[in-house]
């Protein structure tokens, strides 16, 4: 209850500064009709996929989240910088329920944005005649839930370990490592070679290529993917408690 | 009335510093106490470790009759801080702030907005009531800061130089409101005010170099010392060592 109630203040928080909108719901629709338009100018021979919107949909929901994580670092961050955090450590409240405090609301905005982006999408697909159904981007959603928890723990993680100033630092090198060889913007199947291996080496790709599966020929193949998935998401949230916790310990010696 | 809090033997020390030294003492049930010192004396170590905010190095010390090495928990559900910096949540309005903090001690949100209607009256915060704290002037923050540990209603409080950055009104009202709880709830101050701590409190102890060098009622101090006013009380026993 104590880390519903910590959730209800970080979202209230988040909620009211402006940049969530921008970057959490505007950045989304605005790269989806950015691409869209550039997906039109694509000729039909050069077969580039990467930009149809059964591909960019889902891939945009997943770029979205790195939002989240940026945000939640933002918060978690400057939590610790105010005294706030010192009237909070001499509560009653215990360390998992500011976990609950900060992952609850930052989930909520990541399906928020999800069902704006999949709206968006559903859109545009009905002007473009291309055929998106319902329970694909249903499916699509869900099997993002992992790759949501584990950038809401990354940004936990950058929030805990390292300064106000250097967290938005370390997102944005995850966020340029997700577009870069997550596969949204390019294709890195056709790329190939060390970039591939590098790809598949980390989470990003996975999570994308999951998000794309039910827009495609099904759930085939779908093991690896969620396998390196959930394993990241685990990791990384495993990590930001324990970051968050020994820093709380540290902060308390 | 018993004791409110007992401190014993309490410790600290960072690294080879020693921030609290033995620290022995008693403070009634419903008393305000005050500690004064210089900077870096020992006051805020010593609230640090009283609300768990500090691990002690060694010694305990019982509030309300709950070990805050063994019993924390309970040491915080029972009591609330002010701490010396302003802390508040900027994003939140005065009325979500206090009711914030009142759902993180466990209160419902009818008991929350009962209490926090009080608050309003008590600390006159109308004008402010709606408005987000980091629109508010220091010193309407600093206030806010305060009110959020009064909403819980706590057994013991504690006020980690609550007044500092205040104006006079501004600090003679809330000095009407720290009064207004004399006996109900123990108080703990730390302030560099002396007029504040004369004003205040029943009993007034002095800290120098993390000792607790003397305490006792203003009459009992200017006994000891020979000294009229506070100020002239402070400066003799600190000086004198």
């Amino acid at each position: 209850m104590k880390g519903l109630t910590f959730a209800g203040r970080v979202g209230k928080e988040i909620m009211r500064d402006p940049l969530s909108y921008i970057f959490c719901i505007g950045f989304p629709v605005i790269m989806l009709i950015i691409m869209s338009i550039i997906d039109s100018s694509i000729p039909a021979q050069a077969n580039m996929t990467v930009f149809h919107i059964e591909n960019l949909a889902p891939g945009i929901a997943y770029f979205g989240l790195t939002f989240v994580m940026l945000f939640t670092s933002i918060q978690v961050s400057k939590d610790r910088t105010t005294a706030l955090l010192l009237r909070l450590y001499a509560s009653p409240m215990k360390p998992y329920e500011y976990m609950v405090g900060y992952t609850v609301p930052v989930c909520v905005l990541g399906i928020a944005q999800m069902l704006i982006c999949f709206t968006a999408s559903y859109l545009v697909a009905l002007m473009r005649g291309v055929s998106f159904s319902l329970p694909s981007i249903l499916l699509s959603m869900f099997l993002l839930v992992p790759s949501m928890l584990m950038f809401v723990g990354t940004g936990i993680l950058f929030g805990s370990a390292v300064s106000e100033k250097a967290a938005p630092g370390m997102c944005s090198i995850i966020i340029s490592a997700v577009g870069m060889i997550g596969g949204i913007w390019m294709d890195v199947d056709g790329i190939g070679g060390t970039i591939k291996k590098v790809a598949e080496m980390l989470p990003f790709y996975h999570g994308v290529k999951l998000s794309r599966l039910p827009f495609g020929d099904g759930l085939q193949g779908a093991g690896v993917h969620l396998l390196w998935t959930y394993a990241f998401a685990i990791i990384f949230y495993v990590l930001a408690v324990r970051v968050f916790t020994s820093k709380m310990k540290k902060d308390l010696k | 009335m018993g004791y409110g809090i007992e401190i014993s033997n309490l410790r600290k020390e960072f690294g080879s510093h020693v921030a609290v030294d033995n620290l022995t003492l008693n403070i009634n049930e419903g008393e305000i106490f005050a500690f004064l010192g210089v900077n870096g004396a020992g006051k805020t170590t010593t609230i640090r470790m009283l609300t768990g905010l500090t691990e002690p190095t060694s010694g305990d010390a019982r509030v309300l009759g709950h070990s805050i090495r063994n019993e924390l928990d309970r040491v915080k559900e029972i009591g609330n801080l002010s701490p010396q910096e302003t802390s508040v949540a900027p994003g939140l309005t005065v009325k979500e702030n206090l009711l914030f903090i009142a759902g993180i001690y466990g209160l419902s949100r009818e008991e929350g907005l009962k209490r926090a209607e009080e608050i309003k009256d008590g600390f006159e915060l109308h004008e402010v009531w709606d408005k987000r704290a980091k629109t508010l002037s220091g010193g309407w923050q600093r206030k806010v800061s305060i009110a959020m540990a009064l909403i819980t209603e706590p057994k013991i409080l504690y006020l980690d130089e609550p007044t500092l950055g205040l104006d006079v009104l501004a600090r003679r009202e809330l000095w009407r409101v720290i009064e207004g709880l004399k006996g109900k709830t123990t108080i703990v101050l730390t302030t560099h005010y002396m007029e504040e701590a004369e004003a205040l409190s029943d009993r007034i102890g002095i800290m120098v170099k993390g000792r607790l060098v003397t305490e006792g009622t203003l009459t009992e101090l200017r006994e000891r010392t020979g000294k009229d006013r506070l100020e002239d009380i402070f400066v003799s026993v600190v000086e004198a060592l």
